[in-house]
């Protein structure tokens, strides 16, 4: 019953600036078993993790040319998680030198009413997907290998059929603005898993 | 989260507000509660940016972003009538990222701050609500711990509430409403804090000189 330990003031507008540093690659199906083989020998030692989630990208739009972009995550395996918010920025340009694709990310755990509050604000759902796969991590790096499976009715989850014959791998950090060589590390470690899968950086207006 | 009442107090006939809560908080000690810490409250109000309403023609609705120094690592946003979201401090960082299409009301930061008395399984807050500069009114919130049903100790947290407030003890808060049998959560006590806020912003501003 002791007021909790904290200062008196509550904390207001976190001035952290988090950045995600990104690299993607795909293996087909048949080539995964190798993959995860090879990711649970250079990873830290820990249960194998598996995932099941349920992702929804809602959008605002306003007189801006862009609209707002926010990513709502829930876990369908794992009961009582909260939900997970998150905003993407816009890719920093520039550094050629860069290895990894570099943008502003805020995440942000919320409770289950989530897709309601979004509606109420303005959003509107813009399309939805289930992705299924490992949980790898090393150090402060994250890989994981996925499989993207469309939603045939929306808002059901049970009948989803899968997107392409093969995974998606991701390395990724999450770092506060400025420690550029963090993109050297995963550059290293990305290295080690050739040629069993090609990470790269992978610009996403070049795919438009 | 046990079930609360957040109500106000009206400032005492010629007096302060200032001298209004010593004579609440006197009134507590000498029942034998505790002093336990201090509490915050605070309200943002944002509203949508006109840009964004355009083709949807609604009137702009006012999302009111808050935090409770009880759960310092969390922040309440909801809307009138509407769903309350609890989330992580980030919500606050989302909000800076939003500013286009959300913009905070002008002067609208409303708080209240005092001090926390624990009285056996009660936890009783009782604060100066502040706009700025200006003291504008005393909130006080009462919890009574073990009990997380409204139904089932709305009684004894109304009897207990008699014994200090007397004639300004409040009726049954609106949140407690039609789910009798709803299990109370911290977002119910927030929703009560807006309603507060919301009343006191409407209020005159009480015609004696802010706390120095």
């Amino acid at each position: 019953m002791e007021a909790p330990p904290v200062t008196m003031m509550p904390v207001t507008g976190g001035a952290i600036n988090m950045m995600e540093y990104l690299l993607q690659g795909s293996v087909l199906d048949h080539s995964l078993e190798s993959l995860i083989h090879r990711l649970r020998g250079l990873c830290d030692n820990m249960e194998p993790e598996t995932f099941l989630d349920h992702e929804m990208v809602f959008l605002l739009k306003g007189q801006q040319a862009s609209p707002f972009v926010l990513r709502a995550r829930r876990s369908m395996d794992r009961a009582g998680s909260p939900w997970h918010l998150r905003y993407l920025g816009q890719p920093e340009m520039g550094d050629k030198n860069r290895h990894a694709l570099v943008r502003n990310c805020v995440d942000i755990a919320t409770s289950e009413n989530l897709t309601d509050f979004l509606m109420e604000m303005g959003f509107r759902m813009d399309h939805e997907f289930v992705a299924k796969g490992h949980l790898f991590r090393k150090g402060i790096m994250k890989i994981v290998v996925y499989k993207i499976f469309r939603i045939l009715v929306p808002g059901n989850t049970d009948s989803t059929e899968a997107l392409s014959l093969s995974y998606l791998v991701e390395l990724s950090v999450v770092a506060p603005a400025g420690q550029d060589m963090v993109s050297d590390d995963m550059r290293n470690f990305a290295e080690q898993l050739k040629p069993l899968v090609h990470l790269e950086k992978i610009d996403p207006k070049r795919l438009m | 989260m046990g079930v609360t009442c957040v109500s106000q107090m009206p400032v005492a006939e010629g007096k302060s507000v200032q001298q209004t809560v010593e004579i609440l908080t006197r009134k507590l000690e000498m029942l034998g509660a505790e002093k336990q810490g201090t509490f915050s409250v605070d309200c943002e109000t944002y509203h949508t940016a006109a840009s964004t309403l355009g083709s949807q023609g609604q009137a702009g609705k006012l999302m009111y972003v808050m935090h409770n120094s009880e759960y310092p690592l969390s922040c309440f946003a909801l809307f009138e009538n509407g769903p309350c979201l609890i989330a992580d401090t980030n919500f606050d960082v989302l909000m800076v990222k939003l500013k286009g299409f959300f913009q905070s009301a002008k002067a609208s930061k409303i708080e209240t701050r005092g001090t926390r008395y624990q009285y056996c399984d009660f936890l009783v807050k009782v604060g100066t609500v502040t706009m700025g500069p200006s003291a504008r009114g005393i909130s006080v919130e009462v919890e009574y711990c073990p009990c997380v049903v409204a139904s089932d100790c709305w009684s004894l947290l109304l009897e207990f509430l008699q014994s200090f407030l007397g004639s300004h003890t409040p009726g049954a808060p609106a949140v407690f409403g039609n789910r009798h049998d709803a299990v109370y959560g911290p977002a119910d006590t927030m929703v009560q804090y807006m309603e507060l806020f919301n009343k006191i912003r409407k209020q005159q501003q009480v015609p004696v000189a802010g706390i120095r």
